[in-house]
């Protein structure tokens, strides 16, 4: 018996096929616990972000299992794993994470309201979850009147809102400067710590590699290498 | 509450497309609702000039008689219809006449029509006779003839001037002859009226026709023409037996009635023209929406959105497109349609299919066109969004993410 909350077991994503046939991810078996606070390294086309989308159930292996809180979520349907996503995983995305039209209290909502949350518990927990990333004067703001670290921290409690088993980061400092990025970091590290909230990273900042407590390198698709710290 | 929040803001993120959108399908609705209140206003107009010039809007003949206008079909019994006329409260008016075919002869040539032999003071009330009277006077004398202007100008005769009417009598075949004065001239504007038919009193026609009482028709106004159409618990039903039948008039004039019938098919040809042209629009503004915002259904689809919810968004604001298109669209159809229905279309005279046309057409507006085509509208409209719905439901995550960034 098992509690990770992901077990990738000889996962492989190709793409194309004959002459075109790319292997973005090649035979990659991972663990992740909980509480861990990951970084997938490696250069542009490692196949950091295809394990990420695996893993998240955004894309489906060509061949292999993976596993997310020990539910193969390989074979769901379009609806099974669009609830799963929103109930287990969290998602933060490099940059464009928010609805425009929605103010920052309401695009936290709006995850809720998919869950099918009441209307007050969705509000209590909309101001726990700025309180949390500090931006408890911003909530009535729209992304626009936001900074883009500001952005990402509405981005952070969105996915924090629906109390996933997971967080998983795609470059996410990658359009911040380097002040706002690590103020970012700061507040993931923080949840990581006083949350036991588990994150996994797709990056190639040294920021979030010296954070982070384990490091998986990947190139040509395979991880070449696994470090916990 | 928040997806309708969302439908709408959406909806004006790009404000001026919107606008041209709801302007685009508004205007087609106006132009349904302006469209059809013309076909009514020209049908009513039609109808009108169709049965209040002569024929009225239901006639009583013995069976037989409009098929070829026998003189000796006539209905001896007419008083009895008359006096039952005269007590149903949905008769606004009616008219006794003795109707046939004759040689009109002047001084100076010889023309032959129809011989109207009518009840002066029933006929002011029921046809436009008295008023499309353009010199002269209405019948007075008992030997007064009122002529048509063509026919005024074929005989070459002029006010006053002396005719003389030669027909053969009911029954029994044998010619008979009178000379009358012509007191007027009228013009219907219905060519075939003006030039075919002269009108002499009814007692007149009866002694020419050597008949003592009865006549071959009695024209019928109601207080609501509805009551023309036969109704087997009607007024005509009970007219119509063994000997007389009554006919509203659509059954007198089949012709005219199937092509009024056809009007209606216009407007439905008209509403999907320009429906067929305001969903093409509706799915290119929808797909222009969609399209720009590619990377963000991705992410709403990463966080868990099912499809069925962005389904849904675009529906719900392809609804709200929809509504405010509705919404413009009846209120400047109400205004024209209100100003022309008071002002009316100036279509100057005109004649179809022997119905004279000769005031303006004033539109007329129905609840259909307020309630039905905003209805069809909706329809439309979300049937159009229903593509470019189901293409924002099936976007696969990984693709839009890659996308647009």
């Amino acid at each position: 018996m098992t509690n990770a909350v992901i077990k990738t077991m000889e996962v492989c994503r190709y793409f194309g096929e004959g002459e075109t046939l790319v292997k973005a991810v090649e035979q990659v078996s991972i663990t992740i616990e909980p509480g861990e606070f990951t970084a997938i390294i490696g250069p542009s086309g490692s196949g950091k972000s295809t394990l990420l989308h695996l893993v998240g159930g955004l894309d489906n292996p060509t061949s292999g299992v993976v596993e997310l809180s020990g539910t193969n979520i390989a074979n769901m349907s379009g609806a099974q794993i669009s609830d799963f996503r929103r109930d287990h995983i969290g998602f933060v995305f490099q940059a464009y994470n928010l609805i425009p039209v929605l103010s920052a209290e309401e695009n936290i909502e709006y995850i809720m309201l998919l869950q099918g949350i009441a209307g007050p518990a969705r509000r209590q927990r909309v101001q726990e979850m700025l309180e949390l990333v500090g931006l408890n004067d911003l909530g009535s703001r729209r992304p626009n009147q936001l900074s883009g670290g500001q952005q990402q921290r509405v981005a952070v409690a969105r996915a924090m809102a629906s109390h996933p088993d997971i967080i998983l980061a795609d470059e996410p400092t990658a359009n911040l400067d380097s002040k706002t990025g690590i103020a970012l970091l700061d507040v993931m590290k923080d949840l990581n710590e006083t949350h036991n909230m588990t994150f996994v990273f797709s990056t190639h900042d040294e920021k979030i590699m010296s954070r982070a407590s384990r490091l998986i390198h990947m190139e040509d698709g395979a991880v070449v290498h696994d470090e916990r710290r | 509450m928040l997806i309708m929040k969302l439908a709408l803001r959406n909806l004006f993120r790009n404000t001026r497309r919107t606008i041209l959108t709801v302007l685009l399908i508004g205007c087609s609705l106006s132009a349904l609702i302006l469209t059809d209140a013309v076909l009514l206003g020209m049908v009513d107009v039609m109808i009108e000039s169709l049965t209040k010039t002569l024929s009225g809007e239901a006639q009583v003949h013995r069976q037989g008689f409009t098929d070829n206008y026998d003189i000796d079909l006539y209905m001896p019994e007419s008083a009895s219809i008359e006096s039952t006329l005269e007590n149903d409260p949905s008769v606004a008016a009616y008219a006794s006449r003795v109707i046939s075919g004759g040689m009109i002869s002047s001084s100076y040539n010889v023309g032959a029509g129809l011989i109207y032999g009518v009840d002066a003071d029933q006929e002011r009330h029921l046809s436009k006779l008295a008023a499309a009277i353009i010199r002269g006077h209405y019948l007075q004398d008992s030997n007064d003839i009122l002529i048509g202007e063509p026919m005024a100008e074929l005989l070459e005769i002029k006010l006053g001037d002396r005719v003389v009417i030669t027909q053969a009598e009911a029954n029994t075949g044998e010619l008979s002859q009178a000379l009358f004065r012509v007191a007027g001239i009228f013009k219907f504007g219905v060519r075939e009226l003006d030039s075919n038919i002269v009108f002499i009193h009814i007692s007149q026609a009866r002694k020419i026709l050597g008949i003592s009482q009865g006549s071959h028709e009695i024209a019928i106004l109601f207080h609501d023409v509805s009551s023309a159409d036969l109704d087997p618990t009607g007024l005509l039903s009970s007219l119509t037996n063994d000997t007389t039948e009554a006919l509203g008039w659509r059954a007198l004039n089949k012709d005219i009635a199937a092509m009024l019938e056809m009007s209606n098919y216009s407007s439905l040809i008209v509403g999907a023209i320009l429906f067929f042209l305001a969903s093409l629009g509706v799915i290119n503004s929808m797909f222009m929406s969609i399209y720009e915002r590619i990377y963000e259904f991705g992410v709403a689809k990463a966080i868990g959105t099912r499809p069925f919810d962005l389904f849904r968004l675009i529906m719900v604001e392809a609804l709200f497109l929809a509504l405010l298109s509705c919404i413009f669209g009846v209120l400047v159809g109400a205004l024209l349609g209100e100003w022309y229905a008071t002002n009316g279309i100036p279509l100057g005279e005109m004649e179809i299919s022997g119905i004279a046309m000769n005031n303006n057409i004033p539109t007329v507006l129905a609840w259909h066109q307020f309630t039905n085509f905003p209805a069809y509208v909706i329809l439309l409209v979300l049937t159009a969004a229903l593509y470019p719905a189901r293409f924002a439901a099936n976007i696969i995550p990984t693709d839009a993410l890659h996308r647009s960034l």
